[in-house]
């Protein structure tokens, strides 16, 4: 078809080439990027054959940045600018953190209400820049092994994230260049990894006991479909908790004290050693200095069973709020280094009444079913989809009179989600309204995490009370949230964009990328004129394979000729415009499209119960 | 053609028919094939514009479903479309059978901090609360088949705190069950 030349010969893909993509696992102690290579899904491995990364990041003296274990072997010796398990920090504040908070061995600096930085050598960093350097060498890594450019990539995160916490690991994939098709779950995705959504129907439990975080998701699969039904756990429990307990354990038992950062690290490195060893002996020795003390395996589980107990509790507040009991549940997917711990695993057994799965390597579970996502996004697979529906975590509200929380959308909602609600003024002639949005169950404003603050304003003057401000709170597939709010009586609008208060403006995310390529030797134009090209493109060949499918069906002749005709004109400044006016002709693209658009969301819908009416008869 | 769809009702949405008995098997199948096909992961490839389009679509659907889905949710849903919306803040039962149910079943959720088993307790009152939705629910079907609407009303209304009743023996079960 004529109309179909819109790529440079030799640059447009085959049509049924592969398209590179990738799942990665940003995890708090451990990174992985996994991907379907030669046939089957698998994690990429670096030149020395590792899988794992350590999510460690070094700040070197002379400039140098080192991630993973060249990384690690700094702990001891550069403790304030060695940065390890900076996921706990992800669109935290400093007094989240000092809240329920490790010994961190590295320097951290309070903003206030906003994310918490690290003090380094190299400046004050925020915990999204120094998670893009992990995405960036795995983003490396997978470019390499799969040789070319990556298409997109699924990142997981805990279900437990809240909105800051989801939106600053996209800002850090964006920041690390990285196009993010989706945010998944962990628990969704380790399912996935074991191939449940190929079984009929069924409950499953996914049990998640990482370095950091302890998640436990109640899912229901049913022909292809996954529907969460719970979610819950604990964002700050995890094997590092372990280490630290046995850590106290041997400070109580000995008369060491008044560690530095370097002593701690290396005390703290000796225990997670013996916790390893505990799996297959019966006793470990943990050495400091000229301390030696023998932990057995039943002292070892007697310290963590307080950890498991918390870990338990959580399962049963899930499968409550999932109307489920013990038994309903087929599968308990186990995930997470720290269940290897025998005494993990014998309590979940215990507890579930049936053995956890465990055949898959608990560290990689989740980064190949991130994989097997990503390949079904960027159309690599065709036939029988799997279909991943999530809830929120955590109820989103506003901030009402006297500082009480009033619920807007609740938890365990499926998502995508938009709700609107009503608000009005309450003094005569006022023309602002402040809304603050928060994220959490508790009643009270100041026990929610605070997410956005924004003032409405241009109310025009009435008496209080009739003004009708119409709030609309929309979550997306990925968890993140949107506000807009519109005066109704008069229909004057006031959209809305809300700052997050953890997040980082698009203006932050200018400024870091900025300086990531003055790094780079990068001119800044040249790169505009670059992302405005890819922009175009993406969009010419996104549009260009749905009037192909759809076209004829869908639009008149006579709409279709006017689509194509301003398609030939965004080509052509595709090749010879500026980023400016590059950027015009995909905004009047992208108007051109909106009708067929709908109509393509339409029919897909309508065929979609009609195709239903068919199989039932 | 696209215009019609923003004014449809969940039901047709939904494409079941529109009344308060419904087969929740064939609700949960097209949902499901719904979102099968509106869901923004099916446009992950495409641009910007659709995919904004999905994530309303879907986040249509799923609200067409959960509020279909809940027999209360549906029950003012029904009365809404007729025209009948309700404001429960207004509504006086003169029920007296319902008011002594109302009575018992505070007393029976206030003891249960002195039950000997907690757990027990909350089942047998889970189930109290159930069999009288159960009855209310028929109810309300007979008052709105037959176009009684202010019978329906004052049904839905008792859904309503029957609902709030369990609700708040579910914040309870925290603190009884020792989560």
């Amino acid at each position: 078809m004529a109309f179909m030349q819109i790529s440079e010969p030799g640059q447009s893909p085959e049509p049924h080439q592969r398209k590179l993509a990738v799942g990665i696992d940003l995890g708090t102690t451990n990174s992985l990027v996994a991907a379907f290579r030669n046939g089957s899904l698998q994690t990429l491995s670096d030149a020395q054959g590792q899988a794992l990364l350590p999510s460690v990041v070094h700040y070197g003296e002379n400039g140098e940045v080192v991630v993973g274990a060249a990384a690690q072997s700094q702990a001891a010796a550069d403790p304030h600018n060695t940065l390890a398990s900076v996921k706990r920090l992800m669109g935290r504040s400093f007094t989240d953190i000092q809240a329920g908070e490790m010994l961190s061995t590295y320097e951290l600096l309070d903003c206030g209400s906003d994310m918490v930085k690290l003090q380094t050598r190299a400046g004050d960093l925020s915990p999204v820049q120094v998670s893009a350097e992990i995405l960036r060498v795995l983003a490396e890594r997978a470019q390499e092994s799969l040789g070319g450019e990556l298409q997109g990539a699924v990142i997981t995160v805990p279900a437990y994230f809240d909105d800051g916490q989801r939106q600053a690991t996209k800002d850090a994939a964006k920041l690390a260049g990285l196009n993010v098709l989706r945010l998944l779950n962990e628990p969704t995705a380790a399912a996935v990894a074991y191939g449940l959504d190929e079984q009929d129907e069924g409950a499953i439990a996914v049990f998640d006991l990482g370095g950091g975080t302890f998640d436990i998701s109640v899912l229901q699969m049913s022909k292809g479909v996954f529907e969460v039904l719970s979610t819950g756990g604990d964002s700050a429990l995890g094997g590092d908790d372990f280490d630290q307990a046995v850590a106290a354990w041997f400070v109580s038992q000995s008369t060491v004290s008044g560690l530095d950062a370097s002593e701690r690290r290396q005390l703290l490195d000796a225990c997670r050693a013996a916790k390893e060893r505990l799996s297959a002996e019966e006793s470990a020795e943990i050495v400091l200095g000229d301390t030696r003390l023998s932990l057995s395996r039943e002292q070892f589980n007697a310290l963590v069973d307080p950890m498991i107990d918390r870990a338990i509790r959580a399962c049963k507040r899930a499968l409550r709020d999932a109307k489920l009991a013990n038994d309903d549940i087929l599968n308990v997917v186990m995930v997470g280094g720290s269940t290897r711990v025998p005494r993990v695993r014998e309590r979940v057994a215990q507890w579930f009444g049936r053995e956890p799965l465990v055949s898959l390597d608990p560290d990689k579970v989740v980064a190949l079913g991130a994989a097997s996502q990503a390949e079904q996004l960027v159309g690599n697979r065709s036939g029988e989809e799997t279909l991943l529906l999530d809830v929120i975590p955590l109820s989103l509200g506003v901030e009402t009179m006297g500082g009480l929380t009033e619920k807007v959308i609740h938890r365990n909602t499926t998502i995508p989600v938009a709700m609107a609600q009503e608000f009005t003024t309450f003094k005569d002639g006022q023309t602002a309204m402040a809304i603050h949005v928060v994220q959490g169950e508790r009643e009270l404003v100041e026990d929610c995490r605070s997410l956005a603050s924004f003032e409405l304003q241009g109310i025009p003057p009435m008496v209080a009370g009739a003004a009708r401000i119409r709030v609309t709170f929309q979550v997306d597939a990925d968890g993140l949230l949107q506000v807009s709010a519109r005066e109704e009586t008069t229909g004057a609008e006031s959209q809305v964009q809300v700052k997050p208060s953890y997040g980082l403006s698009d203006g932050d995310i200018a400024d870091m990328l900025t300086s990531s390529f003055e790094a780079a030797g990068e001119d800044k134009q040249a790169r505009a004129l670059r992302e405005q090209q890819v922009e175009a493109e993406a969009l010419l060949q996104s549009l260009s394979a749905a009037l192909l499918a759809d076209g004829e069906a869908l639009l008149s002749d006579e709409e279709q000729r006017e689509l194509l005709a301003k398609m030939e004109q965004l080509h052509k400044e595709k090749e010879s415009g500026s980023a400016a006016s590059i950027a015009r002709q995909i905004e009047i693209v992208g108007a051109a499209s909106e009708t067929f658009a709908e109509r393509r969301m339409d029919a897909s819908i309508k065929q979609a119960l009609a195709g239903r009416r068919v199989d039932e008869l | 053609m696209a215009d019609n769809s923003r004014q449809q009702d969940h039901f047709s949405l939904l494409g079941v028919e529109r009344s308060f008995e419904l087969d929740e098997r064939a609700l949960t199948l097209s949902y499901r094939a719904l979102q099968r096909s509106a869901h923004p992961d099916r446009f992950a490839g495409d641009d910007e514009r659709q995919r904004r389009l999905a994530v309303q679509k879907s986040a249509q659907i799923n609200e067409a479903y959960e509020t279909l889905r809940s027999p209360t949710r549906r029950a003012a849903y029904l009365l809404e479309l007729a025209g009948q919306a309700v404001d429960t803040s207004a509504t006086t039962f003169r029920d007296p059978e319902f008011l002594m149910q109302q009575m018992q079943l505070r007393e029976e959720l206030a003891e249960l901090h002195d039950a000997a088993d907690p757990e027990q307790a909350l089942d047998a009152f889970y189930r109290d609360v159930d069999s009288a939705l159960t009855s209310q629910r028929q109810a309300f079907q007979q008052n709105f088949d037959a176009g009684d609407f202010d019978a329906a009303k004052d049904g839905y209304a008792k859904l309503q705190f029957l609902e709030k009743l369990r609700y708040e023996a579910e914040q309870k079960e925290g603190e009884l069950l020792d989560f």
